[in-house]
């Protein structure tokens, strides 16, 4: 991510001021959706998309539920996984990488859902040990 | 091979790409869970009410091809306006239109298969039906897997629409003197339209209502085991899964592409009983094994026992149908009738076995869709009588017909 980047001032900005509203601008690839986005592992192996995210009562996201597997949409499992295990367009064309974990380690974990039972969140291995950040920087 | 025979392939070709795979390709334009789940209940909900409508639409229309074109046209209109618009109305729109099209589609296709054969030929004609049907399915799970694998969710409802281009290529080669006057069974000719028995009367037949209430507890039974064992083989399998899932879909239409054919033929010689016992056994005995189970190389195994309960169910149920309303008329109307229970059925079967493989797990999921497909079994064993014509009167009747 491209954390240092400044915003674009927005050329209306002014005028939105006045409403109590600032507009800034940023550049394409800092800001994206992810509702719906491929997740690919390491090694490049589909790890299923993105549909839904999941946040705490503090408004940040703690998971991301991923639909994976499956034919044509049958047999799909949702799967939630700790936000903090994504790395998001670190690695350039690759888009939303899970780096620490294999389709393997995910096809068993228990399926996410939502009808108030407890969520159980994957959180891999190396992420709770070192406790630091584990996508590679921009 | 028939221009009737390329139709079916094709029908089953494109439907494969509406069904679960909408939801995977609204999940990739960034719809939500809750979006999509509506408009895949605003499609199950117009499959179920539209059955009896589009029957008796396919009842009260002379020219049963036009019918069949329309709805090949509409299903074609709406896999465009998934592919170009997936926002919220136009796929609620498209889902409705597919989910009633296709409602329209399947009896005025049995109809015009009616129409070209005797009824005593009717069974055979049936089993080539789902024999070309079975392929197309097959087929056409290969070609959209690969075509959403390697092109994009889009590509696939693009695909869609260009196989219903050449399904309606395929009707409009079925000619139109195959349809004529000359050779036909009587119930559905225009000069016995007028004394033709109101729809109330064909539709009091208390066979129907036995037929109906046995094709859907076999759905109940039936329709919930692919996806919940396709959930268990993603579990297990992993990265080999997708592969093992697909050969669980394809496998089972061979299966029903080799026996289908032979369902028809042996329907009209030794009944429609035995072979609907048959098939319909074949359901409780694959839920009992997947059960016992839990291998995923076994699973898609077992999987192929599908390929018989489909053949059977495929072949027989429009089968019986036609024989019941042989004298009543009302062929469509009353398949739309059995349509709406086979509907209902498939619709409660995933939530039945959802709610249970969630409580008491995956095993007692399966054991209750196997209680289910005995008791469907049985209460055709009681109940169904055999309604195949007896030979004597088809001839008897076929020398009184007035020309």
């Amino acid at each position: 991510m491209a954390a240092g980047a400044a915003p674009i001032p927005a050329p209306d900005g002014a005028a939105a001021e006045q409403r109590g509203v600032l507009v800034r601008r940023f550049p394409a690839q800092d800001l994206f959706s992810v509702l719906g986005e491929e997740v690919r592992s390491a090694a490049g192996a589909d790890m299923g998309r993105i549909v839904d995210v999941l946040a705490d009562e503090t408004g940040r996201p703690r998971a991301a539920v991923i639909d994976f597997g499956g034919f044509l949409g049958v047999g799909t499992r949702k799967i939630a996984v700790a936000w903090r295990a994504l790395c998001f367009g670190g690695t350039q064309k690759h888009g939303i990488v899970l780096p620490d974990l294999t389709p393997d380690q995910l096809k068993s974990a228990p399926e996410y859902e939502a009808s108030g039972k407890p969520v159980a969140v994957i959180t891999p291995s190396p992420l709770i040990e070192s406790g630091s950040d584990p996508c590679p920087g921009p | 091979m028939h221009a009737l025979d390329w139709l079916n392939f094709f029908i089953a070709n494109f439907q494969t790409g509406f069904g679960p795979f909408v939801s995977v390709y609204l999940t990739s334009v960034g719809w939500t869970q809750g979006e999509i789940g509506l408009a895949l209940s605003v499609g199950t909900l117009a499959a179920v009410i539209g059955q009896l409508p589009a029957g008796a639409l396919v009842d009260a229309v002379r020219r049963k091809r036009r019918a069949a074109a329309a709805a090949l046209v509409a299903i074609i209109v709406s896999a465009l306006l998934v592919a170009a618009w997936p926002i919220l109305l136009p796929i609620f729109v498209a889902e409705a239109l597919h989910a009633f099209a296709s409602g329209v589609l399947n009896p005025a296709v049995a109809a015009i298969s009616l129409l070209l054969v005797e009824h005593s030929r009717f069974g055979e004609r049936l089993g080539r039906n789902a024999r070309y049907a079975a392929i197309g399915n097959a087929i056409g799970a290969g070609l959209m897997g690969a075509c959403g694998y390697y092109l994009s969710g889009r590509a696939v409802f693009i695909l869609t629409a260009l196989l219903g281009a050449a399904a309606l290529a395929a009707l409009a080669a079925i000619r139109h003197e195959e349809l004529g006057p000359a050779a036909r069974p009587a119930a559905r000719r225009p000069d016995r339209r007028q004394c033709r028995p109101p729809p109330w009367r064909a539709l009091r037949d208390p066979r129907l209502f036995i037929l109906c209430a046995c094709a859907a507890l076999f759905q109940l039974a039936n329709a919930a085991i692919l996806p919940l064992a396709a959930g268990f083989v993603t579990k297990r399998a992993g990265g080999e899964a997708p592969l093992l899932i697909a050969a669980g879909i394809i496998g089972p239409q061979l299966v029903t592409a080799l026996l289908a054919p032979r369902a028809g033929w042996a329907a009209e010689r030794w009944g429609r009983r035995p072979i609907l016992i048959l098939g319909f056994g074949a359901l409780p005995l694959r839920a009992l094994l997947l059960a016992g189970f839990a291998n995923p190389y076994l699973v898609m195994v077992f999987q192929l026992l599908d390929g018989i309960d489909a053949a059977a169910f495929g072949v027989l149920l429009p089968l019986i149908v036609a024989d019941i309303t042989r004298e009543s008329g009302h062929y469509t109307l009353s398949l739309g009738v059995a349509g709406l229970f086979v509907g209902l059925g498939a619709t409660l079967s995933t939530a039945i076995a959802g709610f249970i493989a969630d409580r008491l797990g995956g095993a007692a999921a399966f054991l209750t869709l196997a209680g289910i497909g005995a008791t469907a079994t049985a209460l055709v064993w009681i109940m169904m009588p055999e309604t195949r014509p007896l030979p004597g009167r088809v001839v008897a009747r076929a020398f009184k017909r007035p020309d």
